[in-house]
């Protein structure tokens, strides 16, 4: 028998728990939901799923780090500005192409009374690196190790260069752990009892039930307004409604746009849109036999009315896109204007690449995006293009995404990007490099331009490779540009709190 | 669960019963003794091979049938996708993710995958989970209860409401109540669960408030996803009642006993229902078989903790670990009912203790 952590429990399992359990939970019915004691003020938030843990580094999910970006500050973040500010860390510098400096604020505790600096730093960077860690986080495989200059002073060395590293440790590469503590009670007990600097304490997890956390007085920044945050998960939008209506829960985040729509009209629920960063846009084989004639790229783009695909199938949550690289990023060109929505071009377009009785081409998509998937063939079948839509159960789909075939997603397919650094790279780094699994381009003139927008540490260097990258999208057309996505939330309409572009529930600031 | 074991009807012609039993038959050797026409226990020692052998055979095909389930869902998950695409995100290289396959295990062959899977659940260890890096048995053990809770409640529901509802329309056949009884029956195997989960949440939870639309914790969080879950079983069961009921009472000792003056509710309790639950109580175990599949559903309308979620999550995300555990369970769930449904004909039918 292999020893196992919690051994009551494997042998209710081997009695056959049904019996048992029923017979617990007989007992233990009665008891309520546990409110918040006294008169607590509770902010309630439901998202779709919960966290799969609490151990930051196992997590890279976004629904999980919007609850442990609570308990854990990062050492920059990104407020609701969008402005990279102060965290943990208070300035920082490039020393050298290796060589990062972050200078700490001094006089941080984490949650047990331990000290705040320059080694929990150095700890908390290494641990993430560490393969022994297992972390799904991938932001700093460039990172080598980090350096302690003094007690609040450390630098992060690369092994390679990176210039968005500020950036990086703004969300989950970033998060501050407790080195003293996690050597006390290890990993697996660190994970249900997490300990971080945050504005919020860990009090209680019931699984698939209710996450619940407690202001943390002594925070650096103050203590926060809401006495507790409780977390729950609501897969399904009906249940979000019903659950603001009855009132047990405060704020539903992240709905998609029908969702959203359901809850339109009902008193008791206000519902605000707020700008976000996930792209969407088709990507299309420039390799394929038909898309490989420019003419034809730009006569899809010219084709799909975007503004009327998000009028019509995102109830206006969303903003046109002319590019892959969202407007809240570094880098971002606002001047190039996107396509102009004319079937009539389009079809001349078709005819002067040798296509005036229409072709027809392989679309792959998540069928979670089946609304938006129906909106273009409609618009391309218009045109003459004709697509073999070929929706995929979302698992299937992300395979594919990641196989070494690119005939396994056809001649074209929709995805979505979200680039939380808010680094123009971020979106643009999966999909153009020829030796990227995403990417259906082949040319060396980009190559060489994400070669410079990933290894250059100077920014101005960066932003040329940026700008020139975009116009080269706007000229080649090697995807069939859609649309920057819109963050919505519904609220019981008591709620001040406004997120940043990423829509991370960082909730210190709801009032 | 059952409705009270009645006394048997004196004038059921039983056949005396010899020692002998079937392979068909339950294995119990405790079985409770509710008739006094006979004594379950073998006495014999050749009755107590037969028995002995019987329980053998079906232990060995019980474990035949959790092999075939177990190698089904091993082969089908990992033909079905690799988990890591979605543990990652998109801007991972092929050394990170080559990194997380052979830290998951599964850059192993399939077949030292598969034997490794095996040699676990001989142990009753059925690995970790990928998404959750934790024990699948403590996963799973932890959503037992709501679960456990869930299917025991809509089957309790099942049994009181279709035994009332077939009874009266078997009591009444022919007449408007009848045909209303058995009209709204039909409307509940009809309407699909989903569907009315969606409408009671939003009669009861949202317009009316008297009843908390999601989630775990009091009696009042149960009342909503336990009717959903029932409904559907209702109808099922009703409508066998009724049929089987309506059938009983044709029979002879049913007749007999009208003709010493038994009321209709007598004749009913005393001489009928036992008999006519028969069939029922086969249908009740393949029920269960539907309840654990409606609770899949159930619980993701209602926010319900239990195992069905986790069974949801674990398969978008390729949980292979995660998603055997839940078939092993489902599948020894399935085997432990069909042992019961076979124990209950020996309680209740006296006749299937003896060789048939």
């Amino acid at each position: 028998m292999t020893s196992l952590p919690r051994p009551t429990r494997r042998d209710a399992l081997r009695l056959g728990a049904c019996g048992s359990a029923l017979g617990a939970v007989a007992l233990t019915t009665g008891c309520g939901s546990e409110p918040a004691a006294g008169d607590a003020r509770a902010l309630r938030i439901a998202q779709k799923s919960e966290p799969t843990g609490l151990d930051p580094h196992l997590e890279s999910g976004l629904d999980g780090m919007n609850v442990l970006i609570n308990i854990f500050d990062t050492l920059t973040m990104r407020d609701t500005d969008n402005e990279l500010v102060p965290r943990l860390a208070t300035s920082w510098e490039a020393v050298d192409e290796h060589r990062w400096r972050f200078h700490l604020r001094e006089g941080v505790t984490f949650h047990n009374g331990e000290p705040f600096d320059a080694a929990s730093v150095k700890f908390s960077i290494e641990r993430l690196i560490d393969p022994a860690t297992e972390s799904t986080i991938i932001e700093l495989r460039a990172v080598d190790h980090a350096e302690i200059v003094d007690e609040h002073t450390v630098d992060i060395v690369m092994a390679v260069p990176d210039p968005v590293i500020p950036e990086k440790v703004s969300l989950f590469g970033g998060v501050m752990l407790p080195p003293g503590y996690l050597e006390d009670v290890g990993a697996e007990q660190f994970a249900a009892q997490p300990v971080g600097t945050g504005p919020f304490r860990f009090v209680s997890w019931r699984k698939a039930q209710l996450l619940r956390l407690e202001a943390n007085a002594e925070h650096w920044n103050g203590r926060p307004a809401f006495d507790e945050l409780h977390f729950t998960a609501m897969p399904n939008p009906a249940s979000a409604l019903a659950g603001i209506q009855s009132d047990a829960v405060d704020m539903v985040s992240a709905l998609d746009p029908e969702a959203a729509l359901q809850l339109e009209g009902y008193k008791d629920v206000a519902l605000e849109k707020y700008p976000g960063i996930r792209m969407y846009f088709v990507v299309l084989d420039t390799e394929h036999e038909i898309l490989r004639d420019e003419r034809v790229r730009r006569a899809l783009n010219h084709a799909v009315d975007v503004p009327l695909l998000i009028e019509a199938v995102l109830n206006d949550s969303g903003r046109e896109a002319a590019t892959i690289v969202p407007r809240e990023a570094f880098g971002y060109v606002p001047d190039i204007p996107p396509p102009e929505r004319d079937p009539d071009l389009a079809r001349r377009l078709l005819a002067e690449a040798g296509y005036a009785d229409g072709i027809e081409l392989r679309f792959t998509s998540s069928n979670k995006e089946q609304l938006v998937c129906e909106a273009l063939a409609g618009m391309l079948g218009d045109v003459g293009v004709t697509l073999d839509l070929e929706l995929l159960e979302p698992g299937t789909f992300a395979e594919r995404l990641e196989s070494d075939d690119p005939s396994s997603l056809g001649s074209m397919y929709l995805t979505g990007s979200t680039g939380w650094t808010l680094d123009g790279g971020a979106t643009l780094q999966s999909y153009i490099r020829s030796d990227r699994r995403r990417s259906r381009i082949r040319s060396d003139h980009a190559d060489a331009l994400m070669d410079t927008i990933e290894q250059t540490i100077d920014p101005d260097t960066r932003l040329e490779a940026l700008q020139e990258m975009q116009q080269w999208l706007r000229d080649e057309a090697p995807f069939l540009f859609l649309y920057q996505a819109d963050l919505d939330f519904a609220t019981n309409g008591e709620i001040t709190w406004e997120p940043n572009v990423n829509g991370t529930l960082a909730m210190e600031t709801a009032r | 669960m059952n409705s009270a074991p009645a006394p048997p009807p004196s004038s059921t012609p039983s056949s005396a019963p010899s020692a002998e039993t079937s392979g068909e038959t339950s294995t119990s050797t405790t079985s409770p003794t509710t008739s006094p026409t006979t004594s379950p226990t073998p006495s014999t020692p050749s009755a107590r091979r037969h028995l002995l052998r019987a329980a053998l055979t079906r232990l060995l095909s019980s474990l035949g049938v959790l092999w075939a389930a177990v190698t089904v869902v091993f082969v089908l998950s990992r033909a079905s996708g690799d988990p890591v695409a979605q543990l990652l995100p998109e801007n991972a290289n092929p050394e990170q993710v080559a990194q997380m396959q052979a830290t998951l295990g599964l850059d192993r062959p399939l077949i030292v995958q598969y034997l490794d899977f095996l040699g676990g659940l001989v142990r009753l260890d059925l690995g970790d989970s990928l998404l959750y890096r934790e024990p699948v048995t403590s996963l799973i053990a932890e959503r037992i209860p709501a679960t456990a809770l869930l299917a025991a409640t809509a089957l309790l529901i099942t049994v009181v409401v279709s035994f009332l509802a077939g009874s009266i329309a078997a009591m009444r056949r022919g007449t408007g109540v009848d045909r209303t009884v058995m009209s709204l029956v039909l409307v509940g195997q009809s309407t699909p669960a989903f569907w009315v989960g969606i409408l009671l949440v939003l009669l009861f939870g949202v317009q009316l408030r008297v009843l908390p639309a999601a989630g775990y914790g009091t009696l009042a969080h149960l009342v909503l996803p336990a009717t959903t879950l029932a409904i559907f079983s209702v109808a099922v069961v009703a409508r066998l009642l009724r049929s089987s009921l309506i059938e009983v009472m044709g029979q002879d000792h049913v007749r007999t006993a009208r003709a010493k003056g038994a009321g209709e509710v007598r004749v009913l309790l005393a001489h009928s229902l036992r008999n006519a639950s028969m069939p029922v109580i086969t249908v009740l175990g393949l029920e269960l078989g539907a309840l654990l599949g409606g609770a899949i559903l159930t619980e993701q309308i209602f926010n319900w903790p239990g195992i069905g979620r986790l069974t949801i999550d674990a398969i978008s995300f390729r949980d292979f670990p995660l998603v055997q555990g839940t078939v092993v369970l489902f599948a020894a769930t399935f085997i432990v009912v069909n042992l019961l449904v076979d124990l209950s004909y020996a309680i209740i039918d006296p006749r299937v203790r003896t060789e048939a």
